[in-house]
C-alpha cells in the first residue's frame, strides 16, 4: 500500500523584513497510514512550517508532497487533500466559528458539500469520539480549554481524515486539558486506525510515538523509535530540546550501574528495571532486612540535598508578618447579575519576604483570581487581604503603590505589549510613576538585564519583531521596572520551547537571589519541585493543600484526585512503592533524590557499580 | 469595585432557553413577526392602538416564561435618550402641528393635544422596537437569528449580494465577543499591574484620552488581527473556499403553527393600518 504521506526534498523559503528566511531545506519524509508520529524540535526549527505543508496550507518551494497520492500544488485536489488531513493548532479559542458546539463541528462537513443527514450522523460520531456528545448545544466560549481543544479535533474528524495533524495542539492547556487530547488521539490511532503526526514541545509526549522525528535549522536531525530517540541526551540537548525525566533517570543510574538498562520510558519499566536488574543475585534475598533502614536513610538525604540547595529556608517565624497575605478570600464574578459564579470562596496564602512560592491547581480552580487579589486588582468579598502590613480592604491605601510593591505578570504577557520600540514598553510603568528620565532609563536598563536582555542592544529594537521568548522577557521586564518586592509569575513558561524555558527560569531564580520574593503559578510540578519553599494547591475555589514541596508531593494520590499530576520522579517512587520496594513514608521529587534512592536500592539487591566492574576487569 | 469586569457589561445575543413555544418558532417566523409588528407600529398615529401592542408583546413575553420585569430592564439604557428624544420634539415639533386648540405658547415652543399625541406615540414606538429586539434576542439563539436573515435574504444572492459570507461574518464576529471582552480586560488588569491607569483625563482632551487608552487598543488589535489570521488558516484547513458547493447543516423549516404566527402578524398589521382609531390629527 502506498505511504499516505510522501514528501521528497522539500524546500520552503518565505521573504521576512527583506531577506527569506529557508524554513526547509531538503526533507525526504514517508508516513505509512496509521503511524503515531512526533515532531520535535525547538522554536524556528520549522516542525510547524512541515505541518502546514501536510494539508496544503503551505506549498513547497522547491521539491513536492504527496498525501494519498496527490501532489499538494494540485489546486483541484484541494479539498480532497485538506478532507484527508486534519490540522488541530494550538489556540482553540482561534478555531471555533460557530457560536453553538454542534454547528462548529458541522462546518467542515459543510465546506464539503455533505449532506444535512449525513451531517448530523457525523456530529454525534465525532462528538461521540472526543467524549463530548453531551456538550453539544453548548456555546464554545464556556468551555474549558481541554474541552475547546476537543471540540476542534471532533471538528476535524467530521471531514473523516486519515490523518490528524495536532499542531502544538497541547501547549497551552493544563495537564489535564493535556491528557484529555492525548487520550483521544491515542484512541483514534488505536481503534480507528487514523495517522497522527504531533508536533509538540513536551518530551513525555513524545514516549507514547511510533516514531520521533527531531528537525533542527529545516531539517531531520534525528529519526527513530522514542526509546532510541531519547537515550541520546547530548544531541538532544545540543539541539536545544529536552529528554523525558524518566530517560534522564535510567540513564544515570546505567552510567552508575551499567547492568541498569538505559533506555526506558515509563516509571513502570523503572520499576521493573529494578526488580528484574539484579534477580539472579542472591545478596537481595539477604539485605531484605537492611533494606527499610536504608529507606530511611534516603530520605534523609533526599531533605539534606533539599537544604543544600536552599540554604536556610526563608525566614517563617510568627514574629515576623507576612509580606503578603490572604484569609479565607472569596471573590464572585457577575456580582449582582442572575450569571453570578463563586470563582474562589476560600483562599488562604501567606508569602513571607525572600520565599518562592508555588501555587498550583487546574485550570478554573481560582488560582488566577486568587492571585489577582494580591496587588489590589481584584477585592475580595469575604475575608481579608494584607499586602506590607495594609488591610486593602481600607479606602484610605494607595492601590498604586500596592501593585508597584507587589509585580504582576499575567500568562502570556506578551500580549500586553503596545509600544513600538522595547525601551518604551519597558518604561511605561516608571514613567508612569513620574519619574525622571535619567531614573527611567537607569531602571529600564536594571530591569532589561536582570531578563538577560543587554540594554543597548534591544532598547531600540522593534517589540513585535522579536521572537516569542523574547518578547515574553520584555513584558517581564516591564513589570521589574517598578522594581517590584513581589514578582508573582502566572504560568511563565507555558507555550515556551525547552530552552527558552530553561533560560527565562534561570533569569527568575536570579531574581530571587537579587532579593524578590516570588510566587509562581504553574503547570510544571517539576520546575516548582525543584525550586520552592512551599506549595499552595488550590482546587474548587479553595486552598486545600500547602506546604513544603516534599508534604505536598507526598500526598501524590490526593493531587490526581483533584486532577492534577506529580512530579515525574515521584511516579517512579510510586511506581516502586507499590512493588514494595521503597517503604511508603519516603518522599521523592527530583531527580537527585530519585538517583539516590534508587541506587541504593540497587546496591542492596547487589548491583555491580561500575567502577566495581571496571576495577575488577583491570585485575 | 468590578472596574475590570466587561463581560457583565456584554448583553449583544443574550438568550435565555425557557424552552416555549416562542423559543420554538423558526427564527424566520419571529423575524417577519418583528418587521410586522414594527409596521404596524409604524402605520397607526393612535395611542390607544400602539398601546394594545405593547400589551401584546408583553403578553408574548409571558408566553416566552420570561419575566417582563426583566425585559423592561433591559430597555432602562435607552431611557435617557427616549427622555431627550421627547423633550426635543415637545420643544421644536409644536410649530409644525396642524391643532387649533393651543395650551400653551411661548417663542417658538407651542403645546398643543396633536404634539402630545405625537410625542407619547414617538416614545412607544421607540419603546416598541426596543421590546422587538429584546424579545427576539431573548427568545433566538445569535446563530439561528443569523440562519434566519441568511435564508430570507438568500433571493438577494442572485443580484450578487454577498448574503452567505455577511451571515458567516456575523457569526463570527458574534462567536468572538465574549472572547474579545475577556481578552481586553486581561490586558487592562495587565497594564494596571505595571502601573498604568486609564480615567482622569479630562474630556474636553479627546487626544490625551485616546493616547491613555493606547497601551489598550494596540495590544488588543495586534492580539485581535492575530487571532483573524490564525482563525483563516483553521478555517482554509477545514476547507473553506466559500460558498460553492457547500451545504448547510442548520435545519430550518416552517410548521404550521410558523406560518399561522406570520399570518396573524400580517392581518395585525393591516388591521392597525386601517381601522380608523380616533386621533387628534
Amino acid at each position: 500500500m502506498a505511504p499516505i504521506i510522501r514528501i521528497e526534498d522539500l524546500h520552503y523559503t518565505y521573504p521576512h523584513e527583506g531577506g527569506a528566511v529557508q524554513a526547509l531545506r531538503g526533507i525526504d519524509l514517508t508516513i505509512e497510514q496509521g503511524e503515531y508520529v512526533v515532531l520535535l524540535g525547538h522554536n524556528g526549527s520549522g516542525k510547524s512550517t512541515l505541518a502546514k505543508h501536510l494539508n496544503a496550507l503551505l506549498l513547497p518551494t522547491q521539491g513536492d508532497v504527496w498525501i494519498n497520492g496527490w501532489n499538494t500544488k494540485e489546486r483541484r485536489h484541494l479539498r480532497e487533500i485538506r478532507s484527508t488531513v486534519g490540522m488541530v493548532f494550538q489556540q482553540p479559542d482561534n478555531q471555533i466559528v460557530a457560536t453553538i458546539v454542534e454547528e462548529d463541528v458541522a462546518f467542515g462537513p459543510e465546506n464539503l458539500g455533505v449532506e444535512r443527514r449525513e451531517i448530523q450522523r457525523r456530529i454525534e460520531w465525532s462528538l461521540q469520539r472526543v467524549d463530548m456528545l453531551p456538550f453539544r448545544h453548548r456555546a464554545p466560549h464556556l468551555l474549558s480549554g481541554g474541552q475547546k481543544q476537543r471540540i476542534c479535533i471532533a471538528g476535524v474528524l467530521a471531514m473523516q481524515p486519515s490523518v490528524l495533524v495536532l499542531d502544538e495542539a497541547t501547549a497551552m492547556l493544563d495537564p489535564i486539558g493535556r491528557q484529555e487530547v492525548l487520550e483521544v488521539a491515542r484512541r483514534l490511532n488505536r481503534e480507528e486506525g487514523v495517522t497522527i503526526v504531533a508536533v509538540t514541545h513536551f518530551m513525555r509526549e513524545a514516549t507514547e510515538a511510533d516514531r520521533v522525528i527531531v528537525l533542527h535549522e529545516g531539517k531531520i536531525a534525528l529519526q527513530g523509535p522514542p526509546r532510541a530517540i531519547f537515550q541520546q541526551i547530548d544531541q538532544l540537548r545540543a539541539l536545544s530540546l529536552d529528554v523525558p525525566h524518566v530517560s534522564e533517570l535510567a540513564q544515570a543510574l546505567h552510567r552508575r550501574f551499567p547492568t541498569f538498562p538505559p533506555d526506558l520510558l515509563t516509571p513502570q519499566e523503572i520499576a521493573t528495571a529494578v526488580i528484574t536488574c539484579c534477580n539472579g543475585n542472591q545478596a537481595s534475598l539477604q539485605r531484605r532486612g537492611e533494606q527499610k533502614k536504608e529507606g530511611s536513610e534516603v530520605r534523609d538525604e533526599g531533605r539534606a540535598t533539599k537544604k543544600g540547595d536552599f540554604a536556610p529556608s526563608a525566614p517563617r517565624s510568627s514574629s515576623l508578618a507576612p509580606l503578603l497575605s490572604l484569609c479565607g478570600v472569596a471573590h464572585y464574578y457577575m456580582r449582582g447579575t442572575p450569571l453570578e459564579v463563586k470563582a474562589i470562596e476560600d483562599i488562604n496564602i501567606e508569602v513571607h519576604r525572600g520565599e518562592i512560592i508555588g501555587v498550583i491547581g487546574h485550570t478554573g480552580s481560582g488560582k488566577s483570581t486568587a492571585i489577582q487579589h494580591f496587588n489590589g486588582l481584584l477585592k475580595a468579598h469575604e475575608g481579608e487581604v494584607r499586602v506590607l502590613g495594609q488591610n486593602l480592604a481600607d479606602p484610605n491605601v494607595d492601590l498604586r503603590a500596592v501593585r508597584r510593591a507587589v509585580g504582576l505578570v499575567f500568562q502570556t504577557p506578551e500580549a500586553q505589549l503596545f509600544e513600538q520600540y522595547v525601551g518604551d514598553d519597558i518604561a511605561y510603568g516608571p514613567r508612569k510613576q513620574g519619574l525622571g528620565p535619567e531614573e527611567v532609563r537607569a531602571r529600564v536598563r536594571r530591569a532589561m538585564e536582570a531578563v538577560g536582555l543587554p540594554f543597548e542592544e534591544y532598547k531600540d529594537r522593534i517589540t513585535f519583531g522579536l521572537s516569542g521568548g523574547q518578547m515574553r522577557r520584555v513584558a517581564i521586564a516591564g513589570v521589574l521596572a517598578l522594581e517590584p518586592q513581589v514578582l508573582v509569575l502566572d504560568e511563565p513558561t507555558a507555550g515556551l520551547d525547552p530552552q527558552a524555558r530553561r533560560q527565562l527560569m534561570r533569569h527568575i531564580l536570579d531574581l530571587h537571589k537579587q532579593g524578590v520574593t516570588l510566587v509562581i503559578i504553574s503547570h510544571n510540578m517539576e520546575e516548582l519541585a525543584e525550586i520552592c519553599h512551599r506549595i499552595y494547591v488550590i482546587a474548587e475555589g479553595r486552598t486545600v493543600m500547602a506546604g513544603t514541596p516534599a508534604e505536598v508531593f507526598s500526598r501524590a494520590s490526593e493531587l490526581r484526585a483533584i486532577g492534577l499530576d506529580a512530579p515525574d520522579m515521584t511516579q517512579v517512587a510510586e511506581a516502586l512503592k507499590a512493588q514494595g520496594l521503597l517503604p511508603a513514608d519516603v518522599v521523592i521529587y527530583t531527580l537527585e533524590q530519585a538517583e539516590a534512592a534508587i541506587a541504593e536500592l540497587l546496591l542492596a539487591r547487589g548491583a555491580v557499580l561500575a567502577e566495581t566492574a571496571a576495577g575488577g576487569q583491570a585485575r | 469595585m468590578s472596574e475590570f469586569e466587561y463581560l457583565r457589561n456584554v448583553t449583544v445575543g443574550q438568550y435565555i432557553p425557557t424552552e416555549s413555544l416562542v423559543h420554538r418558532l423558526d427564527p424566520r417566523t419571529k423575524l417577519l413577526a418583528a418587521l410586522f409588528v414594527a409596521l404596524a407600529a409604524t402605520s397607526t398615529r393612535s395611542v390607544l392602538a400602539t398601546l394594545l401592542l405593547v400589551g401584546l408583546l408583553m403578553g408574548v413575553t409571558r408566553l416566552a416564561r420570561i419575566e417582563v420585569r426583566y425585559v423592561l430592564r433591559g430597555l432602562l439604557p435607552a431611557a435617557p435618550f427616549i427622555v431627550v428624544l421627547m423633550l426635543m420634539q415637545l420643544l421644536f415639533q409644536g410649530r409644525f402641528s396642524v391643532c387649533e386648540t393651543v395650551y400653551w405658547e411661548r417663542g417658538f415652543v407651542r403645546i398643543t393635544p396633536c404634539l402630545i399625541e405625537l410625542v407619547i406615540l414617538g416614545a412607544l414606538r421607540l419603546i416598541i422596537f426596543l421590546f422587538l429586539v429584546s424579545l427576539l434576542t431573548l427568545t433566538t439563539t445569535a446563530s439561528h437569528i443569523m440562519h434566519g436573515i441568511e435564508t430570507l435574504l438568500a433571493p438577494l444572492q442572485r443580484i450578487g449580494l454577498p448574503v452567505h459570507e455577511f451571515a458567516l461574518a456575523n457569526i463570527i464576529a458574534l462567536r468572538f465577543i465574549p472572547t474579545i471582552a475577556e481578552e481586553m480586560e486581561r490586558i487592562a488588569k495587565a497594564q494596571a499591574s505595571r502601573g498604568g491607569d486609564f480615567g482622569g483625563e479630562s474630556w474636553w482632551r479627546p487626544d490625551r484620552m485616546a493616547r491613555a487608552r493606547l497601551p489598550l487598543i494596540v495590544p488588543l488589535f495586534v492580539n485581535t488581527l492575530r487571532r483573524a489570521e490564525e482563525l483563516i488558516v483553521a478555517m482554509e484547513a477545514r476547507c473553506y473556499l466559500g460558498r460553492k458547493g457547500r451545504t448547510k447543516f442548520v435545519d430550518l423549516h416552517l410548521t404550521g403553527l410558523d406560518w399561522l404566527v406570520i399570518a396573524l402578524s400580517i392581518l395585525l398589521w393591516v388591521v392597525l393600518w386601517r381601522t380608523p382609531w380616533p386621533t387628534f390629527t
